[in-house]
C-alpha cells in the first residue's frame, strides 16, 4: 500500500486540468475521432452490411450466440449492480455464479424439484450467500478504509479460498442436474433447447425488472441516492447498510440464477464460475457505462460475436481462438474508450 | 553435513520459491511502487516459458553449438518477446482504472493460457512439450538441479540488488509519485504514462527470463503450469512481506513458500492419500485466506511501511 502522505502535498489536480507540453500522456487525438458520432454511425453500417452480405452464417451466429450467453448476461447484471452502484470489483462474484450452480444442482437432485422450481431457491440461497460475504469480509475491510486496488485483491483471496472450498466439499467431478431433456424449438431455422430460451427470457425479464426498480421505486431512489453521496443519502433517511444488503441480495440472485442455468445447460464444477469471470468483467466494463440495458446488449454482442468467430467456415477457428480474439477485441474497446467510473449510481 | 532430507522433490520446491522470490519483486515495482496491480504475471511468465521452449525445439541449431548456446539465445528471445508483450499490455492499461488493470492483465493471461492450448505444432496443445535437459552434466540428478538452483538464486539475486537500487534512485521516486498522486505527478511535468509503460514492460520481460529459466528445471512444459497459482504465489507473498518493501518481497515469498510447500505439503505427517488431492486444494485456500487475513488486518505486511526518509533527499538545511 502507498505510504500515506509521501507525495500528496499540493491540490489532487485532474489530469484534465494539467496538460504540460511533456505530460507523457497517452495519445488522444484518436480517441476523440473514434468518439465522434459519424464514426460510430459508420462503424455500425458496416457491421449491419456484414451481417446482411453474410446472413446465413450471421443467422446461425445470432441465434446461437443470444441464446448460448444468456447466463452471461444475468451474472453480469448482477455483477453490474454491485459494481456501479457500491463502486466494488468482486472477483469473489465468480463464486457466487458457481455457487448457484452447486446450490441449484443439491435442491434440484436432493428434493426432486423441477428445473424452473429450482431456480427459486437456489437464486434465494445465492443472494443470502451474497450478503454473507459482504458481512463476512467486505463490510469489515470497508470499515478498515481499506483501498480500492486492496479490496480487488481481498476479494481476489475470497475467489481463490472460495473456489478450492467448493472443490473441497463437492469433490473434483463434474456433477450434472436431474432434468428430462426439454427438447427444442427452431428459432430462424436453428435448433435451441427450452433452457437455453427460459435463461434468455429470464435475462430480459430480470433486465426490464431492475431498470424499473432502480429507476422508479422507492427503494430504487435510495439505492441511487446511496451511491451518489452516502452521507447526503444517510442525512435524508436512507437506511446505509438495508440498501446496501439489498444491493447484494439482489445481486447475488442474479448470480446464482446464472450460475442454475450454466449448469443445467452444462455442468456443475468448481471453476464454471472463473471460467466465466472474465467475460462478465469485458462485458460490464465495455457495456456498463449505459446502464443495465448497456450490460444487456454487451453480454448478448459478445455471445453473438463469438458464436459467428467460430462459425466462420475459412477462419477454422476453434472456441479458444475465438475467445482470445474477443478478449484482444474488448481490451482494445477498452483502452480507445478508457473506463473512468464517471457517474456513481446511473444504473 | 548429511543432506539426505534435501531430496529431489525438496530442491524442485526450493528453486520455485525462489523464482516466486523473483516474479514477487518485479510486482512489487509495478504494484508496491507504480500501483499497477498486476494480476496477469502467470501471462508474461507464460510467454517466456513458450518463447523459449518454442525456439529451443523448433530452430534447427548447428551441431556445433552445443547446449549452452542456444539455450541462453532462447532464454534472450524468451525475455524480448516477454518484454513486448509487457509493453504491449502495459500501453493498453497504463492509464486505466485498478478494474482495467484487472481486466487487462487478466485477460492477457487468459490469452496466453488458450493460446498454450492451442497451435499443437508449435506448443504441443494440451499435453506440452519436451524443452531440454540442463545444459551440463556435474553428477547425480540432485546435484544437476542444485546447481540450476544456484543459478536461479543468482538471477534473483541481481533482480533484488536493481530493485533496491530503483528505490534510491529518481526513477524509483517518479515511480512512487505516479504511483501515488498521478494527476499531482504529471502537472510537475512528469512523463508518468511512458515511465509506467517502459517499467511495466521492463518487468514483464524479466518475469518472461524467470518462466524461461523455470521451464529448463521442468524440462517438459504444459498450460497446466500456467495455473493462476504462480499469479496467487507471488501476490501472496508480497503482501504478506510487505508490497512496499524491496525485503518485503523475498521475507514474504520465503516465509509462505516454506511454509505452505514445504511445511505443510512435504514435511507434516498426512495420510498419504491426502497428499493427491485434498492437500493441494486445501494449501490454495490457505492462500486465499491469507490474502485476506493480511490485507485486513496488516496492510502493510510483515515489514510495513515504506521508509521514505532513505528514499527522498533530505532538504540542506536540514
Amino acid at each position: 500500500m502507498p505510504e500515506e502522505g509521501a507525495v500528496t502535498a499540493g491540490p489532487d489536480l485532474s489530469p484534465e486540468a494539467s496538460t504540460p507540453p511533456d505530460s507523457g500522456a497517452g495519445p488522444n487525438d484518436w480517441r476523440s475521432l473514434i468518439a465522434k458520432p459519424t464514426f460510430r454511425w459508420s462503424a455500425l453500417a458496416v457491421i449491419l452490411i456484414a451481417l446482411v452480405a453474410t446472413w446465413s452464417l450471421a443467422r446461425k451466429a445470432v441465434v446461437i450466440g443470444v441464446t448460448s450467453d444468456a447466463p452471461l448476461v444475468l451474472a453480469a447484471i448482477g455483477f453490474a449492480l454491485l459494481y456501479r452502484l457500491t463502486g466494488l470489483i468482486n472477483v469473489a462474484y465468480a463464486e457466487t455464479v458457481t455457487m448457484g450452480a452447486y446450490l441449484g444442482m443439491w435442491v434440484n437432485t436432493t428434493f426432486g424439484l423441477n428445473f424452473y422450481v429450482t431456480l427459486i431457491p437456489a437464486a434465494l440461497l445465492t443472494g443470502l450467500f451474497s450478503v454473507l460475504t459482504y458481512f463476512a469480509i467486505f463490510r469489515p475491510a470497508n470499515q478498515r478504509k481499506v483501498g480500492v486496488v486492496e479490496m480487488i485483491i481481498i476479494s481476489f483471496g475470497l475467489s481463490v479460498f472460495l473456489r478450492y472450498g467448493i472443490q473441497f466439499v463437492f469433490g473434483f467431478e463434474f456433477r450434472y442436474y436431474d432434468v428430462a431433456n426439454p427438447g427444442s424449438i427452431r428459432v430462424l431455422g436453428v435448433g435451441v433447447g427450452l433452457f437455453r430460451l427460459t435463461a434468455l427470457a429470464s435475462a430480459l425479464a430480470i433486465s426490464l425488472a431492475l431498470i424499473w426498480f432502480i429507476r422508479k421505486s422507492r427503494l430504487g431512489v435510495q439505492i441511487r441516492a446511496l451511491a451518489g453521496d452516502e452521507k447526503l443519502a444517510q442525512a435524508s433517511g436512507i437506511n446505509p447498510l438495508a440498501v446496501t444488503v439489498l444491493i447484494w441480495f439482489l445481486a447475488g440472485m442474479a448470480g446464482g440464477a446464472a450460475g442454475a442455468f450454466y449448469g443445467v445447460n452444462t455442468s456443475t464444477r468448481a471453476w464454471l464460475g472463473w471460467d466465466q469471470f472474465l467475460f462478465i468483467l469485458l462485458v460490464v466494463l465495455i457495456g456498463g457505462s449505459r446502464g443495465i440495458g448497456g450490460v444487456f446488449f454487451a453480454g448478448l454482442a459478445t455471445g453473438v460475436v463469438l458464436s459467428f468467430l467460430e462459425l466462420m467456415p475459412k477462419l477454422n477457428t476453434t472456441p479458444v481462438y475465438a475467445q482470445v480474439i474477443v478478449i484482444a477485441l474488448f481490451m482494445v474497446i477498452l483502452k480507445v474508450r478508457g473506463n473512468r467510473l464517471l457517474e456513481a449510481g446511473k444504473v | 553435513m548429511n543432506l539426505d532430507w534435501l531430496t529431489q522433490y525438496v530442491v524442485t520446491v526450493v528453486i520455485l520459491i525462489i523464482t516466486t522470490v523473483g516474479l514477487a519483486l518485479l510486482l512489487h515495482l509495478q504494484m508496491g511502487l507504480a500501483g499497477i496491480a498486476n494480476f496477469g504475471i502467470v501471462g508474461f511468465y507464460g510467454v517466456g516459458m513458450y518463447a523459449f521452449g518454442i525456439l529451443l525445439v523448433h530452430v534447427p541449431w548447428p551441431d556445433g553449438w552445443g547446449m549452452v548456446v542456444p539455450i541462453l539465445l532462447s532464454m534472450v528471445f524468451a525475455t524480448m518477446v516477454a518484454g513486448l508483450a509487457g509493453l504491449l499490455v502495459g500501453w493498453l492499461i497504463a492509464d486505466l482504472d485498478p478494474d482495467g488493470i484487472l481486466l487487462g492483465t487478466l485477460g492477457f493471461a487468459a490469452i496466453v493460457y488458450g493460446l498454450s492450448q492451442t497451435n499443437r505444432q508449435w506448443t504441443g496443445g494440451a499435453e506440452g512439450m519436451g524443452t531440454t535437459s540442463f545444459p551440463y552434466k556435474i553428477g547425480t540428478q540432485k546435484a544437476d538441479t542444485l546447481l540450476w538452483l544456484g543459478i536461479t538464486a543468482v538471477v534473483v539475486g541481481l533482480i533484488l540488488y536493481y530493485v533496491i537500487r530503483v528505490h534510491k534512485s529518481p526513477y524509483g521516486r517518479l515511480l512512487i509519485a505516479a504511483g501515488q498522486n498521478e494527476a499531482l505527478a504529471r502537472s510537475l511535468g512528469k512523463p508518468t504514462f511512458r515511465t509506467k509503460m517502459v517499467m511495466f514492460a521492463t518487468g514483464s520481460a524479466v518475469m518472461g527470463l524467470l518462466g524461461a529459466m523455470y521451464g529448463v528445471m521442468l524440462h517438459y512444459i504444459r498450460p497446466v503450469e500456467l495455473g493462476i497459482g504462480v499469479t496467487l504465489a507471488a501476490m501472496v507473498g508480497l503482501v504478506v512481506g510487505g508490497q512496499t518493501k524491496a525485503w518485503g518481497a523475498v521475507v514474504g515469498v520465503v516465509l509462505v513458500g516454506v511454509l505452505f510447500e514445504l511445511v505443510f505439503m512435504v514435511w507434516l505427517p498426512f495420510p498419504s492419500e491426502w497428499r493427491r488431492q485434498s492437500l493441494p486444494v486445501v494449501r490454495e485456500m490457505l492462500y486465499g485466506a491469507t490474502l485476506i487475513l493480511v490485507l485486513m488486518t496488516r496492510p502493510l505486511g510483515i515489514l510495513g511501511r515504506m521508509r521514505r526518509d532513505k528514499t527522498v533527499r533530505r532538504p540542506a538545511n536540514g
